[in-house]
């Protein structure tokens, strides 16, 4: 059931930095948050998961229903099919197509009817903006059309890179709701946040903790703050 | 001067003339545009693409065919063809290495492409001027004037292309995939998006709209070494003109290029070339990404 994405003491050097320094995490069967500073390495780590990036040390392994890909045969496109979902820092939303036009690429085809229904009963905002140019959204509007691009497909495993950040209260909220009732039907998330996890708290049960390419904690949420050292790490305090 | 400017037959075989060019420009600068503006690949063979069209009209037209119109049909079929086969190649072959290198690099390898295809046309066909001998379809005559037929059907294919890779981009799931991927190559592929593929195909339609121009150009224009430094220089003119990945702005920029061209020759020859690159200087000045060029995306 479900898939799973690992990493195995991961190491990726970008120009003469090295970025990741053997990073070990299990995404998937969970609610996940990856919690690190800014420029820690959570990107670059997201970006390994999903094939973007090739690391020069360590291995990768992804998984669903005992289809079982390896490093060699890793890429973006198949770890996208075999269930997994992508939100994108920055929203990333496809600016020269209307936001209807980004859910039609995410899935493939045009949309049926009744995936359409199905993402506005779960987030009504989208209906108003369907046919608008992505450059024409708000950050709100955006960052709710990525979660439904990356829904669209229904991903077994739902990867958030900082989704909440630089958002208003009500779209915060209306997205954390939309994570929590696909919890509900079974997804698992992976969710990024470079600060306080109180936003976060109540959508995960387990923590990572990433500082300068290392993982610097791995435990219940609830621990992670009761952990003196990780907790100076990750927010230096 | 005066009994020029109002002999209408006079005015309607140069505004043919000119359409015919703009034709001709048009189906090579929208592949480059489009190879442009999806890939950010700037594809100096290009020209080379067009000019092999030309040679390959040729040999069906003459040599694999009889019958002037069958012979030109089946000519634009098989350079359309034959292109999108090299282009295909050559991205697969070669291109796709050098994406994440500097744009230099680029920029060699597809100049190397321009010798590599000047020479192989040499060897095959040899360095003289290759005509047609006849143009199918005959002419029609307004005033004192003969206009080719010829010259309306490729406006014809024009107009057709323009449509069709129109509907494509806004229509087709592939089209869209291909603008997603223009924008973000990386964020399409993570979403499920084989965007190898994509990539692939969009060269290969890019150049085998090149070799459709060059086998449409050849009736008239002959094919010969060194056809496709010409069209090439222009086509850069037309998509800065028109916007970089616009194909619109392709045919815009095309007709501006063809036709003051094409009226400059006779009112005043000095400024012929000239007067592209002035038209291109002051779009530049007052609209630098073109006419119908889009605000660049950055891309991560
Ligand atoms: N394309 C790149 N070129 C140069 N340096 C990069 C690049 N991508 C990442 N880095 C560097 O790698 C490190 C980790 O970056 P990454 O984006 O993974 O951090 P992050 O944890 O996602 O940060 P943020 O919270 O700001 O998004 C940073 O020091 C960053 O400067
Ligand atoms: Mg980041």
């Amino acid at each position: 059931m479900g898939v799973r994405i690992s990493l195995r003491d991961v190491w990726v050097r970008i120009g003469p930095v090295e970025v990741l320094r053997g990073v070990s995490l299990d995404a998937g069967g969970e609610n996940i948050v990856l919690v690190g500073r800014n420029g820690a390495g959570k990107t670059t780590t997201l970006r390994v998961m999903l094939g973007l990036l090739k690391p020069y040390r360590g291995s990768i392994v992804a998984e669903s229903n005992g289809v079982k890909l390896d490093a060699g045969r890793i890429q973006p496109h198949v770890v996208a099919r075999l269930g997994v979902g992508y939100v994108p820092q920055g929203r990333m939303i496809f600016p020269d197509l209307t936001a209807l036009e980004n859910l039609e690429v995410s899935y493939g085809s045009s949309l049926p009817g009744d995936v359409l229904e199905w993402l506005y009963s779960l987030i009504p905002d989208l209906k108003r903006f369907i046919d608008r140019k992505g450059r024409y959204l708000s950050g709100g509007e955006q960052q709710m059309l990525a979660v439904a691009r990356a829904l669209v497909k229904r991903p077994k495993l739902l990867i958030l890179d900082e989704p909440l950040e630089g958002l208003a209260p009500r779209i915060v909220k209306t997205i954390v709701e939309v994570l929590k009732s696909i919890e509900e039907e079974g997804v698992s998330i992976f969710i990024t946040e470079s600060g306080s996890l109180a936003r976060v708290r109540e959508l995960v049960d387990i923590a990572y903790g990433i500082d300068r390419g290392e993982i610097v904690y791995k435990g219940p949420v609830e621990g992670i703050e009761r952990d003196e050292k990780a907790r100076a790490r990750i927010w230096g305090f | 001067m005066l009994g020029i400017v109002v002999d209408l037959g006079y005015v309607a075989a140069q505004t043919a003339n000119a359409l015919f060019y703009s034709s001709i420009l048009f189906l090579i600068a929208s592949g480059l545009s489009l190879i442009f503006g999806i890939m950010r690949v700037l594809n100096l063979a290009h020209g080379a693409f067009y000019m092999v069209g030309a040679y390959v009209m040729y040999t069906v037209f003459t040599r694999l065919v009889s019958g002037a119109e069958v012979g030109v049909v089946a000519g634009i079929l098989a350079a359309g063809l034959v292109l999108a086969a090299i282009g295909y190649l050559v991205e697969v072959g070669l291109l796709k290495w050098v994406y994440s290198k500097p744009e230099e690099v680029q920029l060699l390898l597809t100049f190397a492409l321009i010798l590599v295809f000047d020479d192989t046309v040499k060897i095959i066909w040899g360095t003289e001027y290759k005509a047609l001998q006849s143009i199918p379809w005959g002419s029609f005559r307004v005033g004192e004037y003969l206009i080719p037929v010829y010259y309306i059907v490729t406006v014809a294919v024009a107009v057709v292309v323009a449509f069709g890779l129109w509907i494509m981009f806004t229509r087709t799931i592939t089209g869209k995939k291909i603008r997603a991927a223009a924008s973000y190559p990386d964020i399409a592929a993570a979403l499920g998006v084989n965007t190898r593929i994509l990539f692939s195909l969009t060269f290969a339609l890019g150049a085998a709209l090149a070799g459709i121009s060059g086998a449409m150009a050849a009736p008239i224009l002959t094919a010969y070494p060194g056809m496709g430094t010409e069209a090439i220089v222009l086509s850069f003119a037309i998509i800065v003109i028109g916007g970089m990945g616009s194909i619109l702005g392709s045919f815009i920029g095309a007709l501006i290029v063809g036709f003051s061209r094409t009226f400059m020759a006779i009112v005043y020859p000095v400024l012929e070339i000239a007067l592209v690159y002035i038209v291109m200087a002051l779009i530049l000045i007052i609209k630098p990404t073109g006419l119908f060029g889009e605000r660049e995306v950055e891309r991560r």
